[in-house]
């Protein structure tokens, strides 16, 4: 066996040796706060197993192995349907982000050992009503005062918010300078005064984002992590950090399996749905299309484990898989006829049918809008040009509204 | 074998694409599209000569002893560049149906001729829109009955045939001296097709029952294997022109390709381009394993979809010269829809591919 192997099946007996305390049976009908509890103490149970910060420094708390252990460890967990949301963005960028750019080691490797155990959570303050796709239009305003700096304006879509002891965050401090050019990037305590996180209901019915006001709030320049109007190279440090995760042709949705199996359980026309050419035509449109997001997967790990950059295609997984997922969801519920109108908001994304179909929306959106994503592919892979952009070359604050 | 090429894999690729793009010119080809029956000789030599014909088939018969990974590389290229005639993938249908069902003899006959490209295989299975088509009599060692449409036929020499003996399926190897071809008048004329109508022709038992049309679709999945990098590399040649063209064309002051309706156009393109090329090369690593058939389905279907859809997109972003008989886009907007066809349409590979998930699925 390959090291990588023994590796994976370690991970695996681990992971099945917890399940029943943490896995998806383990979570159903748990209040949204008892979640969040349990997926503290998962994510201790799995540092004090070795499986936290795999890629990450050992002097950092750390494994000091390599992405390939880490995307075959979150590989294998993400089938146990572990409680690991509530820190995915937390530990995906802003803690890596510190690690990189904050000066003070000691403090930084406080903040990670905390993370990496579940007692701390971090947010990602980037998005705001006037910037999303575009983030170099936020208007979060960070004023000289004194040593330090003042922060004034709002945050929107912060995912976990509530929850975080920290974010890093993006604010705007020349607004006379073109807009990507007068940004800097700063850490932030949340629980300092005049912070004020206020959560934002979504479509499926829970709220875990959040709008966050800041009023007044003073933060030491020794929070500053990037130089004075230097913030956009390291927000966008921030959103490559995670370059490589682990990847789902299903779209984060029910896995084509399912939808086989309820075509098989349920009748068009008196006869099983799998014998009606409608639907086979969309399992095996969908099932050809996930098999190459899966081949395109496995070719990266291999290239990888060789020592190369793995292809620029492994960016199409989102594109695509969330808009099979969405569409397939419709479909899924259309097969249950009357059936198909029972919701129970609850229910994971990944094995039900109508909670998968009222969050999709969100898989296009947070992360990279599919038309932004479409941009990248445009612009970074083929060599196409950039899109028309009146607000080139122009001070901030001579943007028409 | 791996989803990784080795070094001599990829010099296989570099090679094969060097010679086409230096031999093979589009405007050779457009001439073949109004005379049916006729295709561009040089391509068909330089695959001889460049032991193409040979690649995937044992050296005990004159092969190199390569498979379907080094053969899926040279279709590929071939896709890109067109090629100009189909005996490539025909011949080699034929000549793995007898190397897996035939015997030592007929082995001996055949395999080294298809292997040197001194003799053209080609399979016919299909009759009008029944891929696996066994309407063909075969009764006493002897054929009677009309194969229509079959790929390569005009210029074959031996056939690989779906036939029924007494209602049971059979497949036949018949050599084609006697039988009467008819050559269609197709929109893409240099793939030769033909009516093959067989009267009282000898030919040779390979299997019978079940066996057989197992046998069929096994073929079929192995020459859509191939078939899938060609179509693959077809699209990815659709992608480049549609770049390259929204990169220079202007129209209102800028570039096209800086309207986003265009540029994500090709975004997508290039989506379907590499999932198909993830699809193809997947399933070439898979024959001999239980879920070859699985693998080939999917991958067939999606380089399926992908090169339609690059060819439809890639002339609309040309606007009028895309649809002008000289730039040549409609060359591959024929042979996308001949590729697809040729093995069988979607109908029939999304089928197979269902049936082989409803059995996994609990
Ligand atoms: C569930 C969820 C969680 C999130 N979590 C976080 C978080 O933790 N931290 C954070 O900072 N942000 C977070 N976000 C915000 C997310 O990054 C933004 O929603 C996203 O970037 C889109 O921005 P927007 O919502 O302002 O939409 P807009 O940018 O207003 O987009 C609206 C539409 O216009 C299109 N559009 C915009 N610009 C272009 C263009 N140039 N070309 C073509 N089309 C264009 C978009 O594609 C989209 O269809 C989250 C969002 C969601 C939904």
């Amino acid at each position: 066996m390959s090291d990588l192997e023994t590796f994976r099946t370690r991970a695996r007996a681990w992971l099945e040796s917890v399940a029943p305390t943490y896995g998806k049976a383990a979570q159903t009908h748990l209040a949204y706060e008892e979640k969040l509890a349990l997926g503290r103490r998962y994510l201790k149970a799995r540092f004090d197993a070795g499986f936290a910060g795999i890629n990450w420094p050992v002097d950092m708390g750390g494994q000091g192995l390599t992405h390939i252990e880490k995307v075959t460890f979150e590989t294998e967990e993400m089938q146990f349907g572990m409680p690991t949301h509530f820190f995915g963005i937390s530990l995906g960028m802003p803690v890596p982000i510190i690690m990189k750019f904050c000066e003070d080691k000691a403090w930084v490797k406080e903040r990670v050992l905390k993370a990496l155990q579940g007692e701390e959570i971090w947010c990602q303050l980037f998005s705001e009503p006037a910037g999303g796709s575009d983030l170099a239009g936020l208007r979060m305003k960070a004023e000289q005062d004194g040593n330090g700096w003042k922060l004034n304006g709002q945050k929107l879509w912060t995912s976990y918010a509530q929850y975080s002891d920290y974010g890093v965050i993006v604010a705007r401090t020349d607004p006379t300078a073109q807009k990507h050019k007068g940004l800097t990037y700063f850490w932030v305590d949340m629980r300092a005064p005049g912070v004020e996180v206020r959560p934002v209901k979504l479509a499926g019915g829970d709220s875990h984002v959040n709008e966050v006001f800041f009023d007044d709030v003073k933060i030491d320049d020794s929070h500053r992590m990037s130089p004075v109007g230097g913030g956009f190279a390291v927000a966008m440090a921030t959103l490559m950090i995670e370059r490589y995760v682990a990847t789902d042709s299903g779209g984060f949705g029910p896995h084509l399996d399912l939808f086989v199996s309820l075509a098989k359980d349920v009748e068009i026309n008196g006869q099983p749905a799998i014998k009606d050419g409608r639907i086979r035509q969309q399992i095996a449109r969908n099932y050809a299309m996930r098999n190459g997001l899966d081949a395109i997967t496995a070719r990266a790990m291999l290239m990888m484990q060789a020592g190369m950059e793995p292809g620029p295609e492994g960016s199409l997984n989102k594109l695509v898989s969330v808009r099979s997922r969405q569409k397939l969801s419709e479909l899924a519920i259309d097969l249950q006829g009357t059936d198909g109108l029972h919701f129970d908001e609850h229910l994971s994304v990944k094995d039900n049918w109508q909670t998968s179909w009222i969050n999709a929306p969100t898989g296009r959106i947070a992360g990279g809008a599919d038309e932004m994503l479409l941009n990248t592919i445009a612009e970074k892979i083929l060599g196409l040009p950039q899109d028309h952009r009146p607000d080139k070359g122009v001070p901030f604050n001579e943007i028409p509204a | 074998m791996s989803l990784l090429y080795d070094e001599g894999q990829l010099a296989i690729a570099t090679e094969s694409r060097r010679v086409l793009e230096a031999r093979i010119m589009p405007d050779a080809l457009l001439p073949l599209l109004e005379q049916s029956g006729q295709y561009h000789a040089p391509y068909w030599e330089t695959a001889k000569e460049q032991g193409w014909t040979a690649l995937a088939l044992p050296e005990a018969y004159g092969g190199l002893d390569l498979g379907l990974v080094e053969l899926g590389l040279i279709a590929f290229q071939i896709g890109r560049s067109l090629a100009g005639a189909p005996f490539l993938t025909s011949s080699f249908g034929a000549a793995r149906a007898i190397l897996d069902l035939g015997d030592e003899g007929l082995k001996n006959d055949w395999l080294p001729k298809l292997a040197s490209g001194e003799s053209i295989g080609a399979v016919a299975f299909a009759e009008g829109q029944s891929v696996l088509g066994t309407s063909v009599r075969f009764a006493d060692g002897k054929l009677t009955g009309t194969k229509p449409g079959v790929s390569g036929g005009l210029h074959a020499d031996v056939a690989v045939v779906l036939a029924n003996d007494n209602g049971t399926p059979v497949i036949v190897v018949a050599a084609l001296d006697g039988v009467t071809k008819t050559a269609i008048n197709s929109f893409d004329n240099s793939r030769c097709v033909a009516d093959l109508t067989f009267a009282g022709t000898p030919a040779t038992e390979i299997a019978r029952g079940e066996d057989a049309l197992d046998a069929a679709r096994h073929v079929l999945a192995l020459q859509s294997v191939v078939t899938a990098h060609e179509q693959t590399g077809g699209a990815e040649a659709l992608l480049e022109r549609a770049r390259d063209y929204a990169n220079t064309r202007r129209a209102f002051g800028q570039v096209i390709g800086a309207f986003q309706s265009v540029k994500h156009r090709i975004a997508e393109m290039y989506g379907l381009v590499e999932l198909a090329r993830a699809g193809a090369l997947h399933a070439a690593t898979r024959e001999g394993h239980p879920d070859f058939l699985k693998a080939a389905a999917a991958a067939r279907i999606q380089a399926t979809d992908s090169y339609d859809t690059c060819a439809r997109d890639c002339v609309q972003v040309h606007g009028g010269i895309g649809v002008t008989w000289e730039a040549g886009l409609h060359l591959h907007m024929r042979r996308a829809r001949t590729l697809a066809m040729e093995l069988g349409n979607l109908f029939f590979w999304e089928d197979v591919l269902v049936d082989c998930l409803e059995g996994e699925a609990a």
